[in-house]
This record gives C-alpha cells, structure tokens and sequence, in this order.
C-alpha cells in the first residue's frame, strides 16, 4: 500500500500562524500529520554552524521522518539530542511584546510610580524545519554512516542521482511529492549528503517529553552560513513561517540574500489590545509581510546576551535572557569561554515558492545595536481630574487615543470604527477618513495593486521622466550641431 | 552675469552632477521604501569629513576645488555601502577613502576606488563597519531603477564597456552553473541577478573612469576577470561580499593594463569623451 505523503497546508489549518517546514514531509499510510511553524536554533562559530531543529510532531511516532540536506558527512558526535524547551525558552525571551504604562494623575502632586511591565510575548510556534523521508537503501543510494541516536535512528544518505533517491524512498512505500526530486537535484548536484532521521519505536519513551518528539541538533562545518527552505516548499500550497534563533560571537546576523527589515516597534495601541494581541501582532504581521513584497525575512529582536555583559539583556523581560545553561541547551560551543561576547537575533520569515526562489543564506555583522518588536499601551489615570493639569490630560489624552487607533489602522489594518467609544467622541469619522487618505494620495499611482511592487511607482516616474528628459536633449543637441 | 551663464552651461556638462543627483536618490529611496535606518548623523558624518577632507588636499596640491564634487559622490557611495555604529568609523572611512586619492597614485591616476579601499579599510581596522548584501533584496524593477540611472551616467562617460562586459560574464557563467549544470530553476539565477548590491556595484563601482583601465580593450579585459573572480568566490567559496574585495585587489593591476594599452587618461567635463 502506497503511503500517501499529505500536504502541509491540508493538515495545518489550526489558524494561527502559517504552518512552515524546512524541508517537507512524508506520512506514513495516510497519517494524520499536524504541524504548526518550525523553529530553528542556528549557532555560527568560525566555518561551523550548529542547527536545532523543533519538531512538534503530533501523529503517531512510527509516522515520523525527516530529511534535512547537509554539506558533508557528518559524525556521530556531531549529533545530539535538544532539549525541548530550550525553544520556548528563547521564544519567551525574544518574542514581540506589549508593555503596559499606567499614567498618573496630574491633579495628585505626590504620586508614585505606576509603572508595571506586563508582556504578551506572541507565541510562536516551530515549524518543522525538516522534511522527514526515509525508506530502505537502494542502488545509486550509498549510506554514508548510520547512527542511533537515543530514539533516532539517523542515516547520512548520499545520492548521485535524485531519481536514485527518489527509487529509494519509494521503495519503502513514501510517495514523494513530484515537485520533491526537481528540488532534490540542485543539492545533489552540489555535492550535499542527507541526513535522515526516523524514530526506533524500541527506544522511544512515549511519557517523557509529553509525547512531543526531542528535537535534533546538528554541527556541520561549512563556509555557507544558510538554511535550505526549498526543500521543505516541495509539497507545501502556500506560505509557510519560521522562526530563526541565531547565535553569533560578531554581532547581529542577518539575511544576505534577502532583505532583512525590521517589524514596527515602540507604537502606542489601545488599552482593549491588551487580550488580543496575539491576533494583532499576527495582522500586523501579516500587513507588513505583504507590504514589503512578501519577499523579506524580518527582524523581531536582536540583543547582546553576553554573560558577563553588566548592561539590560531586555527590556522590558518577557522571559530571561538565555543563560550558560540554554547556551549549552541551544548548541553555543564557545559557552565557557568568558571572554567571548554572544550575541542574539530572532528573525521571521514567511516563505513561499513564488516569493524566495532561493535558500536563506545568513551573514554575521558587527552590528551591536539592540532592537526589539515593542507595542505599548497606557492606562488613562484615575481619580478626579478636574484641576487646571487634569483638563489640560484629558485633552492629551483624547488626542494620544486618535493616534492609537490611527496606530492600528496603519499596522494591522483593523476597522477602528468598530470602537467608537474609545476616543469618547465624536471624531471616529474624521480620524478614518484621514488614516484612508494618507494611503491613497495619488490613487491612480499608488494604487495597491501588488503590495510591494506599490514602492517601486513613484521611482519609476520619476526615472522616467529623468530619462525623457536626457534623451529630448540628446536629440536637441544632436539636430543642432547636424544643423 | 555672463560669466555665471558660461560657467553654468560648462558646469551642467559635468557628469558628476548626475551622478550625486542618482546616489541620493537611491539614498532617499533606500530610507523610505526599503526601511534603511535614517542614520541621519552617520550620513552627515561621511559627507562632512569626505568634504572637508577634500577640500584641504586640493588645498595642499592641486587647488582644483571642483573635485570637490567627486568627494561628494564618494561620500554618498559610503553613506550606501558602509555600515557601522560608530561615528568615529565613519569619519574614519572618509577620510581614508578621498586620502587615498591624493596618496597612493600612479601615472597621474589613484589606483583604488575611493569608495572602495574607504569600506574595506573600515572593515579591516575596526571591528565595527560592515556591509549588507542583502540590503537592497532582488527586483525587476531594480534593475529599471539602477539600471537605468547607471546607462544615463555611463553614456555620459562612455564607460558603459565595463557594465556590460561584466553583466554578460558573470551573468553567463552564473547561469551555466546554477540552472544548466545544479539544475535550480532560472528564477533562482534571475533572484541573484537582480540583487540591488550587485548592480549598484556594476554601475557605479566599477565603472568609475578614475580608477578602470583607460583603453576601451583593457577595460573589457579587466571586467571579464574582476566578473569570473566574483563568480568563483561567491559560487565556491561563498564569500557573501565578495564584490568588494575583489575590487579592492584588482585595482592595483589597472596601472598595469594602462601600461599596456595606452590611453589618454579620462578627463570630466572635457569637451572631447
């Protein structure tokens, strides 16, 4: 019986965030396979990455496989189990985050600080950035090295065909998506191995972890800082997320062959956010993914995490900052090495086929300068607020709420008429028109047609109207001086 | 008056003026549409210096003041490539990019890029200047906005030799290897092909007739060499900035194309081109 491998997007419509993987994913017989966004540790010392893959695999374990392209064989010592919660670790301290401000009351002269830090860090799930194949070893397939690795059983594949590979997975009953061994190719062609990863139902201990699969961690040594996404777009429909948790000893890394943009930060929001900011930060997201022409991996958080560092690690803290011990938990070799400075950046990308034609290939920059995706909101103050001071808050305050609705208008596109009440008056309409207005100065130019390509209009006319005007004198001189 | 209408028509001839009118805009572009950050002061920084810079070598030397717009354009090009925190790195950049002008010349000529040996001697005596390939990201209409930008400057300087010699090189053999031989799909080869740090290095960096051979032959010789390095470092070795130490350790050899193929060194705002 052929075992079907089923689409990602059929699968991952919990909502939420788009389901991603690095690679795609292979069922065994039908299996119900339910993944949510992959998440990936990404460790860059010297010529050696170390890459921790989530995996939260939710099916029945037997189904569970994995391929992930890597540059050369690996050994065993190269592998190691991860502590799962090493992910959330990072997620909770790195996450997008809403703060809370309480104002004082202006007519209270001796007032205290009413500052609480309250973060919603957005939860962000791994997607799987592995595609799980694996079946009997075939001709034109050679088994580079085999391991067992606690309940993995690994396989270091190495293929000079991808039709060979492809034989070989079918062999053992995995139907391959038919997009699967036109990806498969490149890599092979370029030398790379595959390391395959199933599940050895013998030594799998169902009650540890919650029955959630222990992630995987991999050292390679290799100039290409980068993580092969296409791999995981083989059978996948549409846009896929992952987050990436990158470690470097220089400073910020970034995407070098993409664009790396920041997500808006330090906005004023309104109070009834507060409950809801999963699902804002996710249509801000989503806006500012499309805004950007889909085509962009973007930056949540970057912050010096040295130990040794005396200064803030975050600010406000959602979760702590990573310590020696998640160090170790997250695959960082130079751990012990207390003069060296570690730096942490957590970027975002939302892939498609259509939209990265190309891998993510990843730079190291001294770039020490701290960012963090911020959203804040303020408490109006209490109490009686009819002194001189009192008027002249309220009135600021009225205003500072037009702006917060204004604010997530602009960065989430929410109808902000269904809120009528929060300004306490009657300037809901006027407030609409104008955020609309600021959108659409010259409508038949700007005109949103395809997102990001919108950016590029104006410079297009203008580059235009610079080239007429270049080749109308050209052409004036030269019939002068034909004169 | 008369005097002022002569030296405008005279001025206006000059194509260094297009070209500080292009790199800001790509500037402005860049910190509008693409989410640069506005490091307004470190930008202020680079012009500053570059000028003052300028100004007082052609005070020492040449007293010829109207270089002062070619500090701009190096100026502007290190406000585009060189990114650092620190201001002093900046200033630093700078002043090593118009000193070298002035410093290290040969046969009437400076040997490097003024923009270029600015970034890589940034990046090699700090720890805090680097630059982003990535930062312009892929586009079609990249290449309609460098692009043409760069052909408007490069017929004004015929050194539009260089551009295509390097595009057709580099863009043939990236092809061979990455869709004839590997097998990705030609929209991988047109993704890396139409990266904006790639173009503006094909337009503007290595077409700057103070530092490419002078003879048209040489230029074509010395492009098709710069474009199969930079393909070899960047598909093989995967040096992501490539580009620029490339550039930076060919320069040196220009003296010697132009030892071989003479030609009368290339003059702005001349009359003859």
């Amino acid at each position: 019986m052929k075992k079907i491998i089923l689409s990602m997007m059929a699968i991952c419509s919990i909502g939420q965030l788009a389901k991603a993987f690095c690679g795609f994913y292979v069922a065994k017989a039908g299996a119900e396979l339910y993944n949510h966004k992959s998440e990936v540790i990404l460790v860059r010392d010297g010529d050696q990455t170390f890459i921790t893959m989530s995996n939260d695999f939710e099916g029945d374990v037997k189904d569970f496989a994995m391929v992930v392209p890597i540059p050369n064989v690996i050994s065993r010592k190269d592998i190691q189990i991860a502590d799962r919660s090493i992910f959330s670790k990072l997620d909770a301290y790195s996450a997008p985050r809403l703060v809370e401000y309480y104002d004082d009351n202006p007519c209270i002269i001796d007032f205290e600080e009413n500052f609480i830090n309250e973060a919603g860090g957005m939860q962000t799930r791994m997607l799987n950035p592995l595609t799980a194949m694996t079946s009997g070893i075939t001709h034109q397939v050679k088994i580079e090295a085999k391991y067992n690795v606690e309940e993995y059983e690994i396989l270091i594949l190495s293929a000079k065909k991808s039709s060979g590979l492809k034989n070989w997975l079918l062999e053992n009953d995995y139907k391959i998506p038919a997009k699967a061994e036109k990806v498969l190719e490149p890599y092979i062609k370029s030398g790379l191995k595959f390391f395959v990863v199933k599940v050895d139902l013998n030594k799998y201990n169902s009650e540890a972890n919650d029955g959630f699969l222990r992630p995987l961690q991999i050292k390679v040594k290799t100039d290409k800082f980068m993580l092969p996404i296409r791999l995981g777009m083989a059978n996948s429909v549409g846009e896929q997320d992952m987050i990436v948790y990158a470690f470097s000893k220089k400073g910020r890394v970034e995407c070098s062959n993409y664009r790396t943009v920041k997500m808006p930060t330090g906005n004023n929001i309104p109070t009834f956010i507060k409950p809801k900011f999963g699902s804002f930060y996710k249509d801000v997201f989503k806006k500012k993914h499309k805004k950007e022409g889909k085509d962009v991996v973007f930056l949540e958080y970057a912050w010096n995490v040295t130990p040794s560092w005396s200064g803030m690690k975050c600010d406000p803290c959602v979760g702590n900052p990573p310590k020696q011990k998640e160090f170790i938990m997250a695959g960082v070799p130079w751990y012990e090495n207390t003069t060296s400075q570690t730096y942490f950046t957590r970027l975002h990308v939302r892939y498609s086929l259509k939209n990265f034609p190309e891998d993510l290939f990843f730079i190291e920059t001294p770039n020490k300068e701290h960012y963090q995706a911020r959203y804040v909101i303020r408490h109006p103050a209490k109490g009686d607020l009819s002194c001189d001071r009192g008027v002249e808050y309220l009135e600021a305050l009225r205003k500072r709420r037009m702006e917060e609705l204004n604010s997530i208008a602009s960065l989430a596109n929410w109808d902000i008429r269904k809120y009528p009440d929060y300004v306490e008056s009657g300037k809901i309409k006027s407030v609409v028109n104008e955020s609309e207005n600021k959108e659409n100065i010259l409508p038949f130019i700007f005109k949103d047609n395809n997102g990001g390509n919108r950016r590029y209009q104006p410079l297009m006319v203008v580059t235009f109207i610079l080239l007429s005007v270049y080749l109308l004198n050209a052409f004036v001189r030269r019939l002068r001086s034909a004169k | 008056m008369k005097t002022l209408i002569r030296v405008f028509k005279h001025e206006i001839n000059d194509p260094r003026y297009f070209q500080i009118i292009f790199l800001g805009s790509f500037l402005l572009f860049g910190i509008s549409y693409l989410d640069w950050d506005a490091n307004v002061l470190t930008y202020s920084v680079f012009i500053a210096t570059a000028l003052i810079t300028q100004v007082l070598f052609a005070f020492f030397t040449t007293k010829n003041y109207a270089s002062i717009k070619s500090g701009m354009i190096t100026a502007l090009g290190l406000c585009l490539l060189l990114k650092t925190g620190e201001l002093w790195v900046a200033s630093l950049g700078a002043f090593v990019a118009i000193s070298s002008k002035y410093i290290l010349r040969l046969r009437g000529k400076h040997i490097f890029n003024p923009a270029n040996i600015g970034i890589i001697v940034s990046i090699l005596l700090t720890n805090q200047a680097w630059i982003s390939p990535g930062q312009w990201g892929s586009s079609m209409l990249l290449w309609f906005f460098i692009g043409a930008a760069g052909l408007m400057m490069l017929l004004k300087v015929s050194r539009l030799d260089t551009t295509i010699a390097f595009f057709l090189t580099f863009g043939l053999l990236l092809f061979i290897r990455s869709v004839v031989y590997l097998g990705w799909e030609p929209e991988v080869w047109w993704h890396q092909m139409s990266n904006g740090t790639l173009l503006l290095f094909a337009f503007f960096m290595i077409t700057d007739p103070m530092t490419i051979p002078n003879h048209a032959k040489a230029r074509i010789i010395w492009s098709i060499g710069l474009a199969i390095t930079l393909f070899v470092a960047s598909s093989f070795f995967y040096i992501q900035t490539a580009a620029i130490w490339i550039l930076f350790f060919i320069s040196p050899f220009t003296p010697l194309f132009d030892q071989f193929f003479q030609q009368k060194k290339y003059e702005w705002n001349t009359l003859n081109k």
